[in-house]
């Protein structure tokens, strides 16, 4: 189901965007370059908050070690 | 009740700790409040600083000195390097020390300072002053403060909560990846800058010493230019080419703004600082000692504000005028430099290296490195030159 959020069109319930955790140093440059402010940094916590996400991927070249990545949200692995 | 503060800081890296420091040693109540459990770490820094410009705000102390270099050695991606003295004389900083002494710094001053305590958000009291909410230990609190001191970094909520945060473009916006390294013993009076877009796409490469055959190899990347790369991978290309096999001691990643600073960096009641107010140098993404004058004249500016009882955003705008006044004119330059640099062709810009390092480093003059760049790449002092002449 494709439907607005934020502005932008959003894939709903196909893909998320995933912080894969063996990669993540806490660095927070995703943080500064997300429009719409859906991660946010704790000490040692990265948090996305999925229900303002909108998929746009600025944040994944942004990580300097690649752990930002769209993944299909049914792979239960990744959730 | 909840407790009140004259400024409270939200975070302890060096412009924090100058704020916070500066606002005790004025006699006004000052919390300064670190989210992380340790002040300094981790460090997300290439670590030099122009020693007299760090030595106006602290005293050079060893203990906080990796090393003392004299020399720039410039090189392009074919290993042609050019020598260039430095504006001033550069120190590699251990930025775990010299954070933690400058937090001791505003501590001695006065300033109470905590760790492991993070701010939740703001509230808008009356009389322009502001609640803060803290998570400290894990226990919600609530301050209040006459005006708060945003110094919270790169991936600040701060300007959010204020409402000035504004998004930096990919192409303004460096990704960061550096190690410390052991046994490269590279030349202690010398910090080498790599350029080459092939090397770091957007950015350039660095090789700082830190002493005792250690350094800080790292480098910064546009991540629009980056072709699906990270930055890691383009330092593990760089250091498989320079020092193979050699020991890593540390990994440090992280993210610079290179926009120049945010349009706004006032509200009622509230100042942004440092990597926070995207203060980094936007060409060389250089941080510290701006973000220390920015901690330093945003506290200025509260001291003045709270003898008037006007912490007004019209009234703060003081601490807007005197960083323009200050770093304007050299950061709408170097924006511009980076902006003209960028359009240079990658072998362009290995030429016009390996021109400069055929100087000898006697014959090494503006009207010199004019010349080449004229001959390399014209396009490049057009777009540039008018910034130097009167702008």
């Amino acid at each position: 189901m494709v439907m607005e959020k934020n502005g932008s069109r959003v894939a709903q319930g196909s893909k998320k965007l995933i912080v894969d955790y063996d990669h993540c140093s806490y660095c927070g440059a995703c943080v500064a370059v997300c429009p719409p402010d859906s991660i946010v940094l704790h000490d040692a916590t990265l948090l996305i908050d999925a229900a303002t996400c909108t998929l746009c991927e600025r944040c994944i070249p942004v990580c300097p070690t690649g752990a930002l990545a769209l993944r299909e949200a049914v792979d239960a692995a990744w959730v | 009740m909840q407790p009140g503060y004259d400024v409270v800081v939200i975070g302890a890296g060096p412009a924090g700790s100058v704020a916070a420091r500066t606002t005790a040693q004025a006699g006004l109540s000052t919390l300064l409040v670190e989210k992380r459990q340790e002040i300094g770490a981790p460090v997300r820094c290439g670590e030099a600083v122009g020693r007299d410009t760090v030595a106006r705000f602290i005293s050079l102390d060893p203990k906080w000195i990796s090393a003392d270099v004299d020399h720039f050695r410039v090189y392009n991606a074919l290993g042609d390097c050019a020598d260039m003295p430095p504006l001033e004389r550069t120190l590699v900083l251990e930025r775990k020390i010299f954070d933690r002494e400058l937090a001791h710094s505003a501590a001695r001053a006065g300033a109470e300072v905590m760790v492991k305590a993070r701010a939740a958000g703001f509230t808008q009291l009356e009389g322009g002053a502001r609640g803060v909410q803290l998570v400290v230990q894990g226990e919600p609190r609530e301050v209040r403060a006459r005006v708060v001191i945003g110094a919270d970094g790169t991936e600040a909520q701060t300007t959010r909560w204020a409402g000035l945060k504004s998004v930096p473009s990919l192409r303004q916006y460096y990704s960061a990846a550096q190690y410390l390294m052991a046994g490269i013993d590279p030349d202690p009076q010398v910090c080498q800058y790599h350029i080459g877009w092939s090397l770091a796409p957007g950015g350039y490469a660095w090789v700082f010493p830190k002493g005792e055959g250690k350094a800080n190899v790292g480098l910064v990347i546009s991540p629009d230019l980056a072709k699906g790369k990270t930055a890691i991978d383009y330092l593990n290309l760089f250091v498989d080419r320079l020092f193979p096999g050699r020991s890593v001691l540390a990994q440090m990643v992280g993210g610079i703004p290179v926009t120049n600073v945010l349009p706004r960096m006032v509200a009622d009641g509230y100042m942004a600082v440092g990597d926070a107010a995207h203060q980094s140098d936007p060409l060389t993404a250089g941080g510290i000692t701006n973000g220390m004058h920015g901690g330093l004249f945003a506290a200025e500016t509260a001291i003045e504000a709270i003898r008037r009882s006007d912490a007004s955003a019209r009234f703060l705008g003081r601490y807007e005028e005197r960083w323009d006044a200050e770093f304007g004119k050299m950061y709408r330059r170097l924006l511009r430099i980076r902006q003209a640099l960028l359009k240079v062709p990658d072998d362009k810009l290995a030429r016009m290296i390996s021109e400069v390092a055929r100087l000898d480093g006697r014959n090494m003059s503006l009207p010199k490195l004019v010349e080449i760049a004229f001959k390399t790449h014209p396009q490049l002092l057009i777009e540039v030159a008018p910034y130097f002449l009167g702008q």
